[in-house]
């Protein structure tokens, strides 16, 4: 077995806040740093990451096919064309959640590890049994919050959760902050959030219409290289494998603010 | 009617706490020790009866407030008092 090989699980308490992108980027980024990465939806019935990657159309088994002996792992992987150290397990999508347990997720994945340097897990949101499934095998979590109270009241349940189920190496990422609206004091500030939390924090993105377009395109927008959102991914990738990567400075100065929105130029 | 509504301003309910930290705060340590309003009340009426003990009237509203502080949560209560006058019998 290749000990190097770390399973990770995405994941968040509320539905909706960005952990499918986060995802796509964060294995695109890790392949691009020369990994080997499998991404794995667990989220079966509402299956998202093939099209965030656009391999929606490629799609011939899926997780609960390898489960149940349908398929083999290599079958059922899809291979990214242009990024070939980065395959897919796509969820089902007319299956249930509870159709799969703990522990064939568990056998699946060390089985993955042999192959591959990372599994990056994409869980389902809330706390079911999908949720248990997306946990049981992970080495460590990453816990996708938005800058709210509904969002950040619910990763602390999931923190709780996780803590419980021994997975103790969580890290924190901060999606769709919007500067502006911390400096009017009408949004939750990262330092806030994480002085609530109190786990590490792994990184911060930016709100970015980017992102409407690049799960629109199927093309992750850690790709995109005009997007600060992008950016943020590519240093949160470096950090998961322990580089020292300073945070981006959000805020642009307020003339090339106006400059962009008179050149339409998000 | 709906527009007898627009004056009726003052059944709104109001928020927990003005700012969204504070808010947030108040709504964590709720979560994480479990608290609601029936349990605050009865803390109320044992730091009363604890006060009484002690020597101390309560001589206005008493405040207990859960806040969360990265992941532990403080309980504040604030309670006016004033010793008790003593009185002798004869």
């Amino acid at each position: 077995m290749n000990h190097r090989a770390v399973a990770i699980t995405v994941t968040s308490g509320k539905g909706g806040v960005g952990k499918s992108t986060t995802v796509a980027s964060l294995g695109l980024g890790l392949t691009q740093l020369g990994y080997k990465v499998c991404l794995v939806d667990t989220d079966i019935g509402l299956r998202k990451l093939d099209l965030m990657l656009g391999l929606e159309n490629r799609i011939v088994y899926d997780l609960v096919d390898v489960i149940e002996g349908v398929s083999n792992l290599r079958q059922s992987l899809v291979r990214h064309k242009e990024y070939p150290g980065l395959a897919l397990l796509p969820a089902a999508q007319t299956r249930y959640k509870e159709e799969v347990s703990p522990n064939q997720i568990i056998h699946l994945i060390e089985d993955l590890k042999k192959e591959f340097d990372y599994i990056i897990i994409d869980s389902p949101a809330g706390i079911e049994g999908g949720f248990r499934n997306a946990i049981v095998a992970a080495d460590r979590a990453i816990l996708v919050v938005n800058p709210e109270i509904p969002s950040v009241r619910d990763s602390d349940r999931v923190i709780g959760l996780l803590e419980s189920a021994n997975l103790a190496h969580i890290d924190l990422i901060v999606n769709r902050i919007e500067p502006g609206m911390v400096k009017d004091g009408d949004m939750l500030s990262v330092e806030r959030v994480q002085n609530h939390l109190a786990i590490n924090l792994l990184g911060v993105i930016p709100e970015d219409k980017r992102i409407i377009r690049s799960s629109n395109t199927g093309s992750p927008v850690i790709l995109d290289e005009k997007s600060l959102a992008g950016k943020a991914y590519a240093n949160i990738a470096k950090r998961i494998i322990g580089e020292e990567v300073p945070f981006l400075e959000l805020e642009s100065p307020t003339l090339i603010k106006r400059l962009k929105k008179i050149f339409h130029i998000a | 009617m709906s527009f007898l509504n627009m004056f009726n301003r003052g059944d709104k309910e109001q928020p927990s706490a003005v700012t969204a930290d504070d808010r947030l705060s108040l709504v964590l340590s709720y979560q994480r020790t479990d608290i609601d309003e029936r349990k605050i009340k009865m803390f109320q009426a044992r730091l009363i009866e604890l006060c009484d003990d002690f020597g101390y009237d309560v001589v206005g509203q008493v405040e207990v407030i859960p806040q969360a502080r990265e992941r532990t949560t403080i309980i504040n209560a604030s309670i006016p008092v004033r010793k008790k006058d003593t009185v002798e019998e004869t």
